[in-house]
């Protein structure tokens, strides 16, 4: 007995501490359960009457809006933009870490890129898009979301690397790999849960982008993000706060349930056995 | 099969030159372990007959065909690694079945080597198992089993056995011994450690400072050291040196008047060497020298003993670990003329 209330005040500070970082989502759950008069009358987190209304409105697909095109172009869009870096950067950290290839010129220069405001890439990028044909595209939209990605991947994937034990490559070696045999037999299973990092913060980042949506999109290729905000305002007059609350939590559910999908995967540490530590 | 020839092999790195200039013959089904102390060169040495270093200078062969240039896995030759260095994403099996995967063996092939591998390292039960799940003696022997499934022309070891404990490491030597007995094949093994080395060795190569010291059986290293590194390197506890005297008279004369009759001598021996147990405790007066007692080690059938000689200094000991020695008691020293070891002022051997 003593045991079991010798956890209480942890759980009691946990659970304290659980509710104020989440209670903007709460609230907005709560807003989403509400109906209009409900959120004009009582604010507060409680609902009176709960209602599923306004994600029937989110739902429902007119002429202007159409929220499963939107989470159809965030999901491409997204993917993109987190497949591409990981493809790109896991040979080039490979590369970096074990060669020493680009480490005084590349290897900061990319980095630096996620010191840079995005806003900068605008106007070039519009230009060039529109040059190639890339505007309202998920392509489009894909690409610039992969190389605003690549800065955190690099340096994820060439520590990741780093870690793996080099004997690894010599034994592979010794066995008769040769480079693209020991890059996706030995080290890429072994960076696997960095790879799922990656994978994951990639997806977020892209999933959660706004500025390049709004810019380089006008119809085709809308991600959920800019889609939105279209709802705020959808029945014209006031804010609509019950559909903006439900789109939201729609547009929130992807990431939220890759996350807890892939949680097991990215602490795991995978080099255990391998060579006497 | 499996012969392996180094001609004056150089490794420099940067201006720093690691191996100079080392010529050596493994000859095929030989066991040649590499020793020397830390930083001498050898596990480098063995890297290069493995292709993982690149040399700066001279040839390998195997076989009499120049490998110098190939990569490592057209040398025909396996390694096994001082850190296991086992895939750790795979089973026991998919490490084993690695390298004939990679070769492009058929999959019933693949299945019968490594079955057949596994049971002569007594792994089968543990087939299935990761590396994380294995013990370090069975990661070691697992390490080896990817090493003889390949049937290789030669075995590379680089200090397999300095992560196991003490008794692990014994009977895994062991193991390597009957392996090399049972397959025949011609092994380079790395170690520091010297009872390794002349238990395992056919032949050993003694190196300091990226230099062959000595080449030979254990015996003629133990017996007949070309020079004062090989006499103190092998053999454990290490061989007095005495220090540098004057030969006249057919005895070397040391300080305070204190001389040891080695009778006549071709040569000028500056240096005497001689082992611990070629010195006997014996009463004062049968003794040749005189000494006292400074420190002792009991080491259960031994007594590993530290005597002060007049004139000469601290010499080592073996004696009966029956004997009960008091620090500071007086004893009398008799050497084994017929052992005793001559180097010249260089420290070559006379």
């Amino acid at each position: 007995m003593k045991n079991k209330y010798k956890d209480l005040p942890r759980w009691i500070v946990f659970a304290i501490a659980a509710f104020v970082m989440n209670f903007p989502v709460i609230s907005t759950l709560s807003t989403a359960l509400k109906t209009n008069a409900e959120i004009s009358r009582d604010p507060g987190l409680w609902v009176h009457a709960p209602t599923l209304n306004n994600f029937a409105v989110v739902l429902q697909v007119t002429e202007r809006l159409n929220i499963f095109s939107y989470l159809h172009n965030s999901l491409v869009a997204s993917l993109i933009g987190s497949i591409l870096p990981i493809l790109v950067c896991f040979p080039m950290a490979y590369a970096v870490a074990r060669r020493g290839y680009g480490t005084d010129v590349i290897f900061p220069t990319v980095v630096n890129l996620r010191a840079m405001p995005l806003i900068i890439f605008a106007i070039p990028l519009y230009m060039m898009y529109q040059t190639v044909g890339l505007l309202d595209t998920r392509l489009g939209l894909g690409l610039i979301l992969a190389v605003v990605n690549l800065p955190l991947a690099l340096l994820l994937l060439i520590n990741a690397i780093n870690d793996v034990p080099y004997e690894l490559d010599e034994a592979a070696r010794m066995d008769g790999a040769r480079i693209f045999t020991i890059l996706v037999k030995v080290v890429f299973p072994i960076c696997l849960p960095t790879l799922a990092t990656v994978f994951i913060f990639s997806f977020i980042t892209a999933w959660n982008e706004f500025l390049f949506g709004l810019m380089l999109t006008t119809s085709e290729a809308v991600p959920m993000t800019v889609g939105a905000s279209f709802f705020f305002s959808s029945g014209g007059g006031g804010g609509q706060w019950g559909v903006a609350a439900a789109v939201i939590i729609v547009a929130s559910l992807p990431p939220v349930v890759l996350g807890v999908l892939m949680y097991k995967h990215i602490s795991r540490s995978m080099t255990a056995g391998a060579v006497k530590g | 099969m499996g012969t392996i020839e180094l001609k004056n092999v150089t490794k420099s790195f940067g201006p720093v030159a690691v191996i100079k200039g080392v010529s050596l013959t493994a000859e095929e089904g030989e066991f040649v372990v590499f020793v020397g102390p830390s930083g001498c060169g050898k596990s480098t040495l063995l890297r290069l007959i493995a292709g993982l270093e690149e040399t700066s200078g001279g040839s390998i062969h195997i076989d009499g065909k120049d490998v110098t240039e190939l990569d490592p896995n057209h040398r025909g030759l396996s390694m096994v690694f001082q850190s296991y260095a086992l895939y750790p994403h795979m089973t026991v099996y998919g490490n084993i079945a690695f390298a004939l995967k990679t070769a492009g063996v058929a999959k019933l092939e693949i299945d019968r080597k490594v079955r057949a591998a596994a049971e002569t390292l007594k792994l089968t039960p543990y087939l299935d198992r990761k590396p994380k799940d294995l013990s370090g003696g069975q990661r070691q022997r697992v390490a080896i089993g990817r090493a003889i499934v390949r049937q290789p022309k030669g075995f590379l070891f680089d200090e397999p056995l300095s992560n196991l404990d003490a008794a692990l490491r014994t009977q895994t030597r062991i193991e390597i011994a009957n392996l090399h007995k049972e397959l025949g094949a011609t092994m380079v093994y790395v170690t520091h450690d010297q009872i390794e080395a002349m238990t395992l060795a056919d032949k050993i190569v003694v190196l300091n400072d990226g230099e062959v010291m000595q080449i030979g059986s254990p015996k003629e290293l133990y017996y007949a050291p070309k020079n004062t590194f090989v006499a103190q390197f092998i053999g454990s506890p290490k061989m007095n040196l005495l220090p540098r005297a004057s030969y006249g008279g057919g005895a070397m004369h040391y300080q305070d008047g204190v001389k040891i009759d080695i009778g006549h001598m071709d040569g000028t021996p500056s240096i005497v060497g001689v082992r611990p147990e070629d010195i006997s405790l014996c009463p004062l007066g049968e003794a040749e020298l005189s000494a006292s007692v400074t420190h002792n080690e009991f080491h259960g059938a031994d007594n590993n003993v530290f005597v002060s000689v007049p004139g000469i200094g601290s010499l080592n000991v073996r004696a009966n670990g029956k004997l009960d020695l008091q620090n500071g008691q007086p004893v009398g020293l008799v050497l084994d003329k017929s052992q005793l070891h001559y180097f010249d002022e260089n420290g070559v051997r006379t």
